[in-house]
């Protein structure tokens, strides 16, 4: 297992921080992508951070009131190695099937 | 290490060039022998993920010039975690995050290779590397020609490459007869944990630049490393022996080929695999060696068809066995446009009827 970690990001054009309103999701979880892990209120509104990936959620930070600045710690997600990139999926290992059988038979002199 | 040239200065330019080319040569006929009393040694099973983050964490630890840059590589240890943990062992100033540039991330390791440094930089996708073709057709690979010598390029440019799973555009290209075209580059592709590991670190240790295509197919699945036993560096290898044809691929589709070479055993058919591992330069008298067994010879490959590898591989052959050929090399590719998305990928990418119909047209050829 691998462990990810997902920072605060900057929820506005240069907003600092935010304030923890309401965890969605407790340790342990499993998560799916886009699913909203938690409400945080920053100085111009508040806001659902939706998850960047799924996984199982192995710490979050921050209990409701308090203050998280950008870039420190807000989640983090336990995967399997086998875990795809960012981008694509994992090639499932599937067996050789074919439909073309060789009938040629090679001259051996 | 032995491998970089030193500081010394040159009587003449010729001479470091000479002596420059001369460790080359030395590096490259140095590998370990194995050693028969020991046997293979230690072995490990490992994803070609795990294998290719130790040979980048071993060699940052024995050679203190190298350094690891690229999007994304450092904090997050790569969208594949390759780089994985590295900047945590290694430090920000020796494993570190670009821009998204990949022109500036090559343009970078010119001139840290100028200052000494090996740079082991990472373009995220095949696809992405065109940004950087600039930096690496005029700069990168002609640097060391254009100082007669004396300002090698040590940078091993690591790219995930070819198709395979299910990424948009430009997630899963083939670019080797593109960059095999290139005079000052060497281009290898391994295709294995276990070749993973050595190319890698063989690669970072040569004094010129080389570009090193990753499978990235292969990532996940896990084979047999040998870290004591490297075998033989250069060239191609004879994965699977056979007698009647021989399949000539790299990367993700020597794995393929081997499931082809089990299937037509079944049919009576015996067929040869060579992984040619470096696609710059081709081992054309091990390619030789193996056709004159065989006589016949398919090449497989994802890139289109038109002005691929492929071809460069059908001349060596034909210019060295034409004798003994019993049938034109056939080949066995991707078709001419442009790389598709993840659902049409398994028609693009040569399949297992695709290449046994190659190996038929071969086998049943006749002459006149």
């Amino acid at each position: 297992m691998a462990e990810i970690p997902f920072p605060l990001p900057d929820l506005g054009e240069g907003l600092i921080e935010a304030t923890v309103l309401e965890w969605l999701v407790a340790e342990g979880d499993q998560v799916e992508r886009n699913q909203p892990l938690v409400e945080v209120e920053t100085t111009k509104s508040a806001v659902e951070l939706p998850s960047p990936q799924a996984g199982r959620v192995a710490r979050t930070y921050g209990e409701p009131g308090e203050t998280i600045n950008v870039g420190e710690p807000l989640i983090v997600f336990e995967v399997p190695d086998n875990t795809a990139g960012i981008v694509g999926t994992v090639p499932q290992e599937a067996p050789a099937r074919r439909r073309v059988r060789l009938t040629a038979v090679p001259d051996e002199d | 290490m032995s491998e970089q040239p030193s500081g010394a200065v040159a009587s003449s330019d010729l001479e470091a060039a000479a002596r420059n080319t001369e460790q080359t040569a030395a590096q490259e006929q140095s590998s370990p022998a194995p050693s028969p009393e020991d046997g293979a040694g230690r072995m490990e099973n490992l994803s070609m993920q795990a294998a290719l983050n130790r040979a980048l964490a071993e060699t940052l630890a024995e050679d203190p010039r190298a350094v690891v840059l690229g999007e994304d590589v450092g904090r997050l240890g790569g969208v594949f975690r390759i780089t994985d943990g590295l900047q945590e062992r290694f430090g920000a100033d020796r494993v570190f995050d670009t821009p998204l540039a990949e022109s500036g991330i090559l343009g970078m390791s010119v001139g840290l290779a100028m200052a000494g440094f090996h740079p082991i930089p990472e373009v995220q996708f095949d696809g992405f590397a065109y940004p950087a073709v600039n930096q690496i057709v005029t700069q990168l690979a002609r640097m060391n020609y254009r100082s007669r010598g004396t300002m090698p390029m040590p940078v091993t440019l690591r790219v995930p490459s070819f198709g395979g799973i299910r990424a948009p555009e430009h997630h899963g290209e083939s670019l080797e007869a593109l960059f095999a075209h290139v005079p000052g580059l060497k281009v290898v592709s391994p295709s294995s944990p276990h070749e993973a590991y050595h190319l890698l670190k063989h690669a970072v240790a040569v004094p010129d630049p080389v570009i090193f295509m990753e499978p990235k197919s292969r990532y996940w699945q896990k084979g047999d490393v040998f870290p004591d036993d490297a075998g033989p560096l250069q060239g191609a290898k004879v994965v699977r022996p056979g007698r009647h044809v021989t399949l000539v691929a790299w990367g993700a589709m020597v794995a393929r080929c081997l499931q082809v070479a089990e299937l037509a055993a079944e049919d009576g058919i015996e067929v040869e695999v060579l992984d040619l591992r470096w696609l710059k330069p081709i081992d054309a008298e091990g390619l030789a060696a193996s056709v004159a067994r065989t006589r016949r010879a398919v090449v497989v490959h994802e890139a289109p068809l038109t002005s691929g590898l492929g071809a460069e591989v059908a001349a060596l052959i034909t210019e060295r066995c034409f004798d003994t050929l019993r049938a034109p090399v056939g080949r066995v590719t991707g078709f001419d446009v442009p790389y598709p998305s993840g659902d049409l990928e398994d028609e693009y990418i040569p399949n297992i009827d695709r290449i046994l119909f190659g190996i038929q047209r071969v086998l049943e050829y006749r002459r006149g």
